[in-house]
């Protein structure tokens, strides 16, 4: 094989620069991961629809309960309803410069555990929702429109999960809409991104939703800048 | 092969033990009990109540082939409101439960329900996830769990090729097919599906299909055995090949509008012709 003094130099000091990078003394710039939180059994739906896609596409991830997450890039917080357990893990990845992905899973959850959800959103995160809205009963008489139209970072229509939390008036960009109703949105929160998703995407996910896994595979790598 | 016929069958003026009588003296060997179709068999039916369903069957001499529910319509397993699927599942446990103390091996659940608003892929992975601990506890207590093919009623799992797969991803011996004869119309052939899942069937509803009719108000697209468009010898020469000597059980949709009592002679009797393969 031929190779010039100039091929073979380049390689040299390639080689030499990976074993470096190892080396104690010198830093090592490992992405952080995707970590997706478990918080309770009712969320097992949702939560396979993130971590099989994470897996298939191939993304480093840790499924982990709240109390074991480690600095993480993306912190998905599946089907969450009551927030308590996990909300350290959320404000700490949010001061640390992560995106948090809170789906609600209250959507379907009895009066009593709504109104808790709606009060730790509120109190603690100052994210603020209405009642959960049945969407096919509200567009009975319309033509029926059963997506959620995602406007941010990717346009997206992704298939509604039956019933959604609409979001008030508040701080923050909303990333999409289903029947013209508010339901997701995206806020600052200190060094952090927090992404609320009134309508879940987990499920979408686990019953192989090809615009709903593109999206999060298309977001993810933004989410990690 | 036995015969028999379901106690939702069972005219509302005789009563549970009339209707015993009825069935015994029509000819048949046993009874297939719904739960939470007839006032005697409940959600909230005891235990003690429902062995004391079971010493009335036999005191007819009668023996329960299996326990079926029209309970999933309502509550299917494919709902995508947690609270519905858990019910869901208690309707299926309750089944198993209840077929252990009557006596009985196999049980019927129509598996999912596909809708406008539940889209079949969602329907289809739950169903399968639901059935596989399903499965296991139902193998645990010696039953079997006959999914249904209700085809155009569930507009799921339409073809039995299809029906295969999905019985393959719920990976189960004690998850196989009820086979309905009547449920087909259009879209297959019942004596192909006896073929294609030979040892996977729990057991065999009947009744025979006008196949061009299709739903049309309150007129049914069912009818008596022999009425229809089922091709009978080829059913029946299916169930040979594959070696089917279970439960054959009526499943009438259409019910006599006068001596309804006759319908139950009626039907034991083409019954009878179809075991013997005099068609």
């Amino acid at each position: 094989m031929h190779m010039t003094r100039r091929t073979f130099l380049g390689y040299a000091v390639g080689a030499v620069t990976t074993g470096l990078r190892g080396l104690p003394g010198t830093r090592v710039d490992m992405p952080r991961p995707v970590v997706v939180l478990h918080l309770s059994q009712h969320a097992c739906e949702s939560v396979a629809g993130y971590t099989g896609t994470l897996a298939k596409s191939g993304t480093r991830f840790l499924h982990v309960e709240p109390a074991l997450v480690p600095r993480c890039s993306v912190l998905i917080v599946p089907a969450a309803i009551h927030i308590g357990p996990a909300l350290r893990a959320i404000v700490t990845c949010l001061a640390d410069g992560a995106t948090v992905i809170l789906e609600s899973g209250a959507a379907f959850a009895d009066e009593a555990d709504f109104r808790a959800h709606r009060a730790e959103l509120r109190d603690c995160l100052q994210v603020h929702v209405d009642a959960p809205v049945r969407l096919w009963t509200a567009s009975s008489g319309r033509q029926r429109l059963p997506y959620v139209d995602y406007t941010w970072p990717h346009s997206a229509k992704i298939r509604d999960f039956s019933r959604a939390l609409p979001l008030a008036r508040q701080p923050g960009e909303i990333i999409a809409r289903v029947n013209g109703l508010p339901v997701c949105l995206k806020r600052r929160v200190g060094r952090g991104t927090l992404i609320f998703l009134g309508s879940p995407l987990g499920p979408a996910l686990w019953a192989g939703d090809a615009e709903a896994r593109q999206w999060l595979l298309v977001s993810l790598p933004l989410f990690r800048q | 092969m036995k015969k028999s016929i379901g106690d939702n069958m069972i005219p509302k003026e005789f009563g549970f033990e009339r209707g015993l009588e009825l069935v015994k003296k029509a000819g048949f060997d046993g009874i297939e009990l719904w739960l939470g179709d007839v006032p005697w068999f409940q959600m909230a039916t005891s235990d003690t109540e429902v062995r004391e369903l079971r010493r009335k069957i036999e005191n007819a001499g009668l023996v329960v082939s299996n326990v079926s529910t029209g309970l999933h319509w309502e509550s299917p397993l494919s709902a995508r409101d947690p609270k519905v699927r858990t019910q869901a599942v208690r309707i299926v446990e309750r089944q198993i439960e209840t077929a252990v103390l009557l006596g009985t091996d196999a049980i019927l659940v129509v598996a999912g329900l596909v809708t406008e608003e539940v889209p079949y892929n969602e329907v289809y992975q739950r169903c399968v996830e639901t059935l596989r601990p399903l499965g296991e506890k139902a193998g645990r207590a010696g039953v079997r769990i006959g999914c249904e093919n209700c085809n155009a009623e569930h507009r799921f799992l339409i073809s039995p090729r299809e029906f295969w797969q999905f019985l393959n991803d719920v990976n189960s011996n004690a998850v196989g097919i009820h086979l309905d004869v009547g449920n087909i119309h259009d879209t297959g052939f019942a004596e192909q599906w006896i073929e294609i899942h030979g040892p996977r069937i729990t057991r065999i509803h009947l009744k025979d299909v006008m196949k061009k009719r299709g739903r049309c108000g309150d007129q049914s697209v069912y009818t008596n055995l022999f009425l229809g468009d089922n091709n009978w010898p080829a059913i029946r020469a299916a169930m040979t090949k594959v070696g089917y000597d279970g439960w054959l059980i009526a499943e009438m949709e259409a019910r006599y509008r006068y001596a309804r009592d006759q319908q139950f002679y009626d039907t034991a009797q083409a019954m009878d012709r179809l075991i013997s393969g005099r068609l």
